[in-house]
């Protein structure tokens, strides 16, 4: 018995791949990569923001010493990170002049903002900010919180309330989630539920991109080297381009499993405690294991999606700078879905959520972000699946004859027609 | 004898383009097989349909006595013109993914990748990476890759291309051998000497037709037989005039004779001595060169 043609390239593939550096680079790489664009914006700016100088100009008269306590300090971390140290000014005869010094101060970069307490402002629920950037919103949900804080005190010490029946009154509520999914409720903070989906969705999405160009750039090595001419002179076009496929996913899976592995052995309860660089508050999201199934299957079809059709335009052209035109296409359809990701996210059974969801070029994608945040209905999973393997198996079909033509050819680039007489061939 | 490979009238257009039209080869086993031609005549394309990596337009392709089959693949050899390997892969890696893909087990192929690095003076470089290589160095891997799994026919296209002249001798040894073990050679070259050297059978290709098919031997022959070379005083006019020659061509210092079909040499030469003086008067084998030159000038 031989060995099929499909497994010997497949192996090949697997085995060069498993033993280059590029592999290791990356298995290591795209975590941090993509820790660094999930946690490390929402880190940064949590830390972000030293104390800012900001003058507060009184009219009221009352205001002003509470208001330079409530800015000064806070209740948390968060808080505390956020200060201002507040110089109080009383309002000067020539308030013109004395808007102007500031605005002056402030370009001279000696303030950071200045606010202005103006009674008629107050009653008609405002407060003025200046400063040379008015869209430092972190900053300014501060001081929003903050002075509504001092204000809605001072109006409710009108009705002779004492502090403590202030505090009561102004105590805010937080919901305690739970998440209800079949195999039982469990209490999970809606900070880490968020955080999982997040990482799942983009970990995805870096997979499938990845990889589907490490297939396009192994055809055209394949192709621009004219070793193809060898192998198919023994192996059918369509054998090869299989067996380029399943090589590199196997790759992939190779990579989800270390991952996993490391996730698995990172999470063990006494080494979790361990991170005491991790955030208080948030906690580390429990991966289901029906979770993983579902994202090893949803790759796998994403895959046989999207690598095909790389797969595809890598045969079909010359160089990468050809194909690269062609790429975008696909990058495009893998990107579209981040416009629905909050969207999703906030209510994964909205029609879009559904639609999306069922519409095969974003079913791996979008069907990962619903299953990471709500388990939907069985029948739409069963569907999305269905029709995704349908349009993976189109898409092996349809590259497999543009792939089977492309790769012998050189020369001139095709254009739409010519790829399209291709697909027609008999 | 039964022929090794068989083509059947196969053609093939690319476009308005006619590539190869109405070619019928047959070349028995034990034989080395010339596919002659210059640049652009349909040699490439030829060994492309013979190999089934294009399909032809029309005809077919026979292979041991039979219409070519799938599982006839892994009784090929085949070394195409472009050359091209893994450049990243190791080259014993190579070897044994090159074998695995002809059928081979990989225990078997093991030791077989050994013997022919070493004779092919690369077995330091069997742990090198191909782009560590020279240019006649992965040219000789990429021979080895095609005979690793000893097929029945070795198909080559334009072999020697490249290669300094020890390697050629090399090449030119292995082809021999594999004639001398019963198995079927073919290869395309646009340098005659090297066809001249190695060839049984030849089939001179020129704008996509043949126009030259048969033994080498019995070509040479046939073509020779009343070719003479003379060198003499005398005058084109007058020698033309002898009984039984039938055209003269002035070369320069000597002239070329052809004479009747009826005429013999000898003959021919006692009527001469009687018209001019003969310093010279000899039977000349025409090289393959003068034939293929001539044979694409009386074809077009």
């Amino acid at each position: 018995m031989r060995t099929s043609r499909v497994l010997v390239i497949a192996r090949r593939e697997y085995m060069e791949r498993i033993r280059s550096k590029a592999f290791w680079i990356s298995t290591v790489a795209l975590p941090v990569l993509l820790l660094a664009m999930g946690v490390v914006p929402a880190l940064v700016a949590a830390r972000s923001g030293s104390a800012k100088t900001v003058v507060v100009v009184d009219e009221t008269g009352v205001l002003g010493s509470s208001i330079s306590d409530a800015l000064a300090g806070g209740s948390n971390e968060f808080e505390r990170r956020n200060s201002f140290s507040v110089l109080l000014e009383p309002p000067a005869a020539d308030r013109d002049a004395q808007r102007a010094a500031l605005d002056e101060r402030v370009l001279r970069e000696e303030l950071d903002a200045w606010l202005w307490i103006a009674r008629d402002d107050l009653a008609a629920g405002e407060v003025e900010y200046h400063s040379e950037s008015v869209s430092s919103f972190i900053t300014q949900s501060v001081l929003e919180r903050r002075l509504t804080d001092v204000v809605r005190r001072d109006r409710l010490a009108r009705f002779d309330l004492g502090d403590a029946e202030i505090d009561e009154l102004l105590g805010s509520i937080d919901l305690r989630t739970v998440r209800v999914s079949a195999e039982g409720s469990k209490e999970e903070g809606a900070d880490a539920g968020f955080f999982l989906a997040y990482v799942l969705f983009f970990l995805l999405y870096l997979m499938l991109m990845i990889y589907g160009q490490q297939v396009m750039t192994g055809v055209l090595e394949e192709k621009t080297s004219r070793i193809v001419e060898v192998i198919v002179s023994t192996a059918r076009p369509r054998q090869l381009m299989m067996g380029k496929l399943l090589g590199v996913c196997g790759i992939a899976l190779s990579q989800l499993l270390i991952w996993l592995l490391t996730i698995g052995i990172l999470t063990a309860p006494n080494i979790v405690s361990a991170l005491s660089w991790f955030p208080d508050g948030v906690d580390i999201p429990q991966l289901r294991p029906t979770l993983i199934v579902h994202f090893i299957s949803l790759f796998v079809l994403g895959f046989f999606v999207y690598a095909t059709f790389y797969a595809a335009i890598g045969a079909a052209f010359n160089n990468v700078q050809e194909a690269q035109q062609f790429a975008s296409f696909a990058v495009f359809l893998l990107v579209a879905p981040m416009l629905f990701f909050f969207l999703v996210i906030n209510d994964p059974d909205s029609t879009l959520a559904v639609v999306t969801s069922l519409i095969p070029p974003f079913t791996p994608t979008i069907m990962l972000l619903r299953l990471a945040v709500k388990t939907p209905p069985a029948w739409q999973i069963t569907l999305g699946y269905v029709l995704a393997v349908g349009f993976a198996l189109f898409m092996v079909s349809l590259a497999g004859r543009i792939y089977r033509v492309g790769i012998l050819m050189h020369g001139k680039k095709p254009t739409v027609q010519e790829l399209w007489r291709w697909i027609r061939y008999p | 004898m039964q022929p090794n490979i068989e083509l059947d009238g196969i053609g093939k257009n690319y476009g308005d383009f006619v590539a190869v039209e109405n070619l019928s080869l047959a070349i028995p086993r034990g034989s080395i097989f010339g596919l002659l031609g210059p640049n652009g005549a349909g040699k490439s394309t030829t060994i492309r349909m013979l190999m089934d990596i294009i399909a032809p337009d029309r005809g077919e392709v026979r292979l041991f006595g039979r219409r070519r089959q799938r599982a006839d693949q892994d009784r090929i050899g085949y070394l195409p013109e472009e050359r091209g390997l893994y450049q990243k892969m190791r080259v014993h890696d190579l070897l044994l993914f090159l074998g695995e893909l002809h059928g081979l087990r990989r225990a078997e192929t093991r030791p077989k990748i050994d013997q022919w690095l070493e004779r092919f003076g690369l077995v330091d470089r069997a742990k090198s990476k191909i782009e560590e290589l020279s240019k006649g160095m992965q040219q000789k891997i990429q021979l080895i890759g095609t005979i690793l799994h000893q097929p029945d026919i070795l198909v080559l296209d334009e072999p020697f291309s490249g290669l300094d002249p020890i390697n050629q001798g090399l090449f030119k040894d292995v082809l021999e051998e594999y004639r001398s073990r019963g198995r079927t050679v073919l290869f395309s070259t646009h340098i005659m000497e090297q066809a001249e050297k190695l060839c049984d059978h030849i089939c001179l290709i020129s704008k996509g037709r043949a126009i030259l098919v048969g033994e080498l031997a019995q070509i040479k022959r046939e073509l020779s037989g009343n070719s003479y070379r003379l060198v003499s005083d005398g005058e084109c006019d007058r020698i033309a005039t002898v009984d039984g020659v039938q055209s003269v061509r002035d070369e320069g210092g000597a002239f070329r004779i052809f004479l009747a079909d009826s005429a013999e040499g000898p003959e021919v030469l006692a009527r001469l001595i009687q018209v001019v003086t003969v310093h010279e008067f000899a039977s000349e084998e025409p090289d393959l060169e003068t034939i293929f030159i001539r044979a694409v000038q009386d074809a077009h």
